[in-house]
């Protein structure tokens, strides 16, 4: 049943592991509106080794979702490069999957239909795409809810089919901007911790767009912290706290205080 | 809570009724007052008699007797052509140029001129074109139809969340699969709306295309009814005639509801 994953076990190293993500002096400015000649995005240089998990963190308006896009395929940089395991990536595809802040789930089809879209065309016989559905399913906590409509369903549920949709896809990468952003804070925690489950469990590279600290601090391996006008890296921060993490500790808190004051 | 909205239910079934009750009501009182001369107000009473001649008498006795299956299957024949042409061009045509800028700025400003055209100054036109009959009224059918259709096809594909797009484009969903099973359902809410306008002014122009003097058909029952003084039978066609169009409507977005989930889902 779990032939399709990889499963990585708890020794995870992703410091020895190869580079899957690889983006080289990438720069973005737009046209005449708003981000004026500096640009959004200057000089980005940074690789995401296989299995990683991190964190963008930058105030508002500092092109995370910019440069998120740019990853996705959805818009070409202006000058620089990406490179997925060593090839240049320009157009989407399913290697570089996103889960979007806003709700982008297809409002006509069902919990079920809309995790199985992706697999609909892949050589796989109608069994086997079943079987992987009722996988991703359960496996984001969603059995009871398979037969539900976008519209029937809390946010949180909708941000676990969003999630379930692309895992099921095996990413190379995942994509994520502010996906747990609009939710309360006990529906932000339980999805931190699902998205920690499911990362420990098939093991796919993170990135993780946030402007909440402490959030990034949970969650990453390594924190990169943008600066604005232009959006650029501030900062490469390892974050080596053990895991699972505890929000109460003292490390924890150390950690929070000292990124917050180097974004203000 | 339950209560309430059980009987807020059933108000909203009967409220459809209300006004075709009340206009029934009054004409009937107006008839039985004698206030209005039964050449311009038929009675009630005289228009259902005419109806059940019209309808379900042998052919022969009296004048329009059992003729409403002819008519109706002839009618239909024209509206469904003249429609389905319609939703042949326009529906394609619509998203295409809903997406593609390109195509947009080629048709826009033409569709939209000749959208200001009225109906019935193609018909002369028409009738030169096409002679009486059949074509005439399929052509004007057709014209009608197809201006809803491309315009809330177009404007459906035009308002796709761009996100949706996206979405599929990661998923790997190429073009062409992309257009039928993200863009058109996306969009179908828009496109149902232009097909339900579509199908309605369908049969307005069947009538105006059967008044140029065809043989057969409700809009030429009419007609033929005004040369006969038969004002009863003019009553009669006008109310088949909204009967059958409502009958339409519904079994268009019926067929609609059953054939896509998109129609089905959304609102
Ligand atoms: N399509 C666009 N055209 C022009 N300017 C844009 C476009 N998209 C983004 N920008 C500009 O780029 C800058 C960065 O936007 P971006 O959405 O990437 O910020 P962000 O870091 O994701 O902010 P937030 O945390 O609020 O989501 C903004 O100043 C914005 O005005
Ligand atoms: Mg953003």
């Amino acid at each position: 049943m779990t032939t399709r994953l990889r499963i990585v076990g708890t020794g995870r190293k992703p410091e020895v592991a190869p580079v899957v993500l690889e983006i080289q002096r990438l720069s973005k400015r737009f046209g005449t509106h708003g981000s004026g000649d500096a640009g959004v995005l200057k000089e980005i240089s940074m690789k995401a080794r296989r299995g990683e998990m991190i964190c963008i963190l930058g105030r508002s308006g500092c092109g995370k979702s910019t440069l998120l896009k740019i990853l996705a395929g959805f818009m070409p940089p202006s000058s620089g490069l990406v490179r997925l395991n060593g090839n240049p990536v320009s157009r989407p595809g399913p290697d570089r999957c996103v889960v979007f802040q806003e709700d982008a789930l297809f409002p006509w089809l069902t919990v079920r239909e809309n995790i199985a879209f992706g697999l609909k065309g892949r050589k796989m016989d109608r069994g086997e795409q079943q079987r992987e559905v009722d996988r991703f399913v359960s496996l984001v906590g969603l059995t009871d809810y398979g037969d539900y409509l976008p519209q029937e369903i809390s946010g949180g549920m909708k941000q676990r089919v969003s999630l379930a949709r692309v895992l099921i896809l095996q990413p190379e990468v995942l994509l994520m901007d502010e996906p747990f952003a609009a939710l309360d804070a006990q529906t932000r925690e339980e999805m931190q911790n699902l998205l920690l489950y499911l990362w420990e469990k098939l093991s796919h590279t993170v990135l993780f767009v946030t402007h909440d600290v402490n959030e990034a601090v949970l969650l990453a391996d390594r924190i990169i912290l943008f600066e604005k006008e232009p959006g650029r890296i501030k900062k490469d921060i390892k974050i080596s706290l053990p895991r699972p993490r505890e929000k109460s500790t003292e490390g924890y808190f150390a950690h929070c205080r000292s990124i917050t004051s180097e974004i203000r | 809570m339950n209560r309430l909205n059980s009987t807020s239910g059933r108000l909203n079934r009967l409220l459809p009724w209300f006004l075709p009750v009340v206009s029934f009501l009054s004409w009937f009182a107006v008839s039985e007052s004698g206030m209005v001369p039964t050449y311009l107000l038929p009675h009630p009473k005289d228009v259902l008699a005419a109806a059940s001649t019209y309808i379900f008498s042998e052919a022969g006795q009296g004048s329009h007797a059992g003729r409403f299956f002819e008519d109706l299957t002839a009618s239909t024949i024209r509206v469904m052509s003249g429609f389905g042409l319609a939703v042949v061009v326009g529906i394609p045509l619509g998203i295409v140029s809903g997406r593609v800028a390109l195509v947009n700025g080629m048709l826009g400003m033409t569709v939209n001129a000749l959208r200001a055209v009225p109906g019935i100054s193609w018909l002369p036109l028409a009738m030169v074109w096409f002679g009486i009959g059949l074509k005439t009224t399929v052509f004007l059918v057709a014209l009608a139809a197809f201006f809803p259709i491309y315009l809330n096809a177009e404007a459906g594909a035009r308002q796709v969340s761009p996100i949706l797009l996206q979405a599929g484009a990661m998923m790997g969903v190429n073009r062409l699969r992309g257009t039928f099973a993200i863009l058109i359902p996306a969009a179908m809410p828009h496109i149902i709306t232009g097909l339900r306008l579509g199908m309605g002014i369908s049969w307005a122009y069947l009538v105006l295309g059967e008044l140029t003097g065809v043989s057969n058909g409700l809009g030429a029952v009419i007609m033929d009814a005004r040369m006969l003084g038969r004002i009863d039978i003019i009553v009669v066609g006008i109310i088949l005639i909204a009967l059958i169009g409502r009958l339409c409507d519904l079994g268009l977005h019926q067929l609609l509801r059953l054939s896509f989930k998109s129609a089905r889902r959304m609102p």
